[in-house]
């Protein structure tokens, strides 16, 4: 508990440093190419693209997903409404990981708590998530699933997201300065978690496919399972997610303070080592 | 004197791994596993403000570790540092970001320092003006000579003010003239009296700027005290390890290495 505490004091403190770094983390990533940031949007949109052909087309799904509210959604849109917290996700966990094992060389003998590594790296995935998921909104606009009361839950999901992204990065980022192949494992694990979390299946498919209740309750244990389906409820303006699902949401943030708990202990116990491990 | 620097029995181990297998094992069983290397052991020695000290030493003897232990990057294994005042490493990888620019590179390294917005702002010219690049400045770091390159993150290291500086070989790649500009400006530190160790292995360099030396041999602190006084007996030592037969030399260099690996 205490060592959370001095983590999050540290986030605190280096608040304009991680905003800055993340900045420049953002434009030494993109200045190579000659689109440049643009590739930020295209990226999302190819894999969009090729899902809704996979899925939607090819094996049929084109029939509409009823959303919380009942109303029907056509596929494309129940997929980009979801995904979109994929597309945010998986780089953040992923790059969150080796964050801290790739730049020690170059941040050792700074004056910045290494803590704050991991957050500018969210961080500058979080800013191209606003960019993505500014622009579904409007293409949201241009279907009946239009900028609703609703749409006030999306500030809390999206801290939910860094939150959980935060706390897990921590311990990623930790064990896999420690034994590089954590990292290896984490990126088989995401692979995995991208099939078995709802970003291509809706959850009422579980039962039709005759899977037992229990498979369904331990995907829940997955907390990206409440992010992807809060931010769906979000943007087609179907429920409040977070107050309808109560229980659940006091089990995400259960295990965000979870993690953050054990992430915390264990980075700052080994951070005084990490140049040790490599 | 006031004491700036105050190193106490610092030893420093490294695991040497045969196989991946020794790895795990060692990170698992509790007394750990495998053998070790002693890259540093049992250094003690202080350092007073103003003071100018040369490392001096063959390759493979712990100068580099020793150096980022002073400047806090590595921690030791055992023993203890205190240091008064802030130090800093300059070393010729310089850790410059390849992708930004050179004045980009600037704000970055000193964000990372500890510094706001403010100060970054006043900083920025005068280390542009200290780099002499001229318009690469705000060209790509990639596209810089590694000269260029040396300079820029020579520039910055020096203009953050340390208390301490650690110079590791970094003046060896700059030309005469910029090299000499270092040497001004290091001067000028040591009148305003900070303390600076200096790794070089031109031994003319050291002589002209450095008055007292340390030298490391194989981990331990050979000698310690004034410049005139260690390098006739360094320059001594490598004239007879240059005399010996191949085999003399063999059979010395492994003695040596021995005696630095222990068990766990």
């Amino acid at each position: 508990m205490k060592s959370a505490w001095k983590v999050i004091r540290e986030q605190c403190k280096s608040l304009y440093l991680i905003r800055r770094l993340s900045l420049y983390e953002l434009k030494s990533e993109n200045t190579n190419n000659y689109l440049g940031m643009a590739w930020v949007v295209i990226n999302p949109l190819i894999q969009i693209f090729i899902y809704w052909l996979v899925f939607g087309k090819i094996l049929g799904r084109s029939n509409d997903i009823p959303v919380d509210n009942g109303v029907p959604a056509p596929y494309i849109i129940w997929l980009i409404s979801g995904i979109i917290v994929w597309f945010l996700i998986q780089p953040a966990i992923i790059q969150g990981s080796k964050s801290i094992y790739s730049r020690i060389r170059f941040i050792a003998k700074m004056n910045f708590p290494m803590s704050a590594i991991p957050s500018y790296v969210i961080l500058e995935k979080f800013y191209q998530h606003l960019m993505i998921t500014g622009i579904v909104i409007v293409i949201l606009q241009f279907t009946q699933f239009k900028i609703s009361i609703y749409m006030i839950q999306l500030p809390y999901f999206m801290f939910a997201a860094l939150a959980f992204l935060f706390s897990v990065s921590l311990i990623t980022s930790t064990f896999s300065t420690i034994v590089r192949d954590v990292h290896q494992v984490l990126i088989s694990l995401m692979r995995m978690m991208f099939y078995l979390t709802p970003f291509l299946w809706e959850p009422a498919r579980l039962a039709d496919a005759g899977l037992p209740d229990f498979f369904q309750k331990i995907l829940l244990l997955n907390p990206m399972y409440y992010l992807v389906q809060g931010y769906r409820s979000t943007l087609l303006g179907a429920s409040w997610y977070g107050i309808d699902h109560i229980g659940y949401t006091a089990y995400f943030w259960g295990f965000v303070l979870v993690a953050l708990i054990f992430g915390s202990f264990v980075h700052l116990k080994f951070r005084d080592h990490f140049v040790d491990y490599l | 004197m006031e004491k700036s620097v105050i190193v106490k029995n610092v030893s420093k181990k490294y695991k040497m791994y045969a196989k991946n297998s020794e790895k795990i094992l060692d990170l698992i069983s509790p007394k750990g596993y495998g053998k070790s290397f002693y890259a540093l052991h049992d250094i003690s020695f202080e350092a007073n403000k103003g003071d100018v000290i040369g490392i001096i030493g063959v390759n493979g003897s712990g100068k580099s570790t020793l150096s980022n232990i002073i400047a806090g990057i590595i921690p030791p294994t055992s023993g203890s540092v205190e240091i008064h005042g802030e130090a800093a490493l300059i070393a010729i990888q310089s850790g410059l970001k390849k992708e930004l620019t050179g004045r980009e590179n600037i704000e970055l390294k000193c964000l990372m320092l500890g510094f706001d917005k403010k100060q970054i702002v006043e900083l920025t010219p005068q280390i542009i003006e200290f780099a002499d690049i001229g318009d690469f400045i705000d060209q790509p770091v990639k596209t810089y000579s590694s000269g260029m390159r040396s300079r820029l993150g020579f520039a910055i290291s020096i203009h953050i003010d340390p208390d301490i500086l650690v110079i590791d070989e970094a003046l060896s790649v700059g030309d005469q003239t910029f090299a000499d500009k270092c040497l001004d400006k290091m001067n000028e530190f040591k009148e305003k009296g900070k303390t600076i160790f200096f790794i070089s292995h031109s031994i003319s360099q050291m002589k002209k700027f450095c008055e007292k030396a340390l030298w490391v041999q194989y981990g331990h602190v050979e000698q310690y005290g004034l410049m005139s006084e260690v390098m006739p007996e360094y320059e001594a030592f490598i004239k007879k390890y240059k005399k010996m037969t191949k085999k003399e030399k063999k059979a010395f260099q492994e003695n040596v290495r021995k005696s630095r690996i222990v068990n766990a």
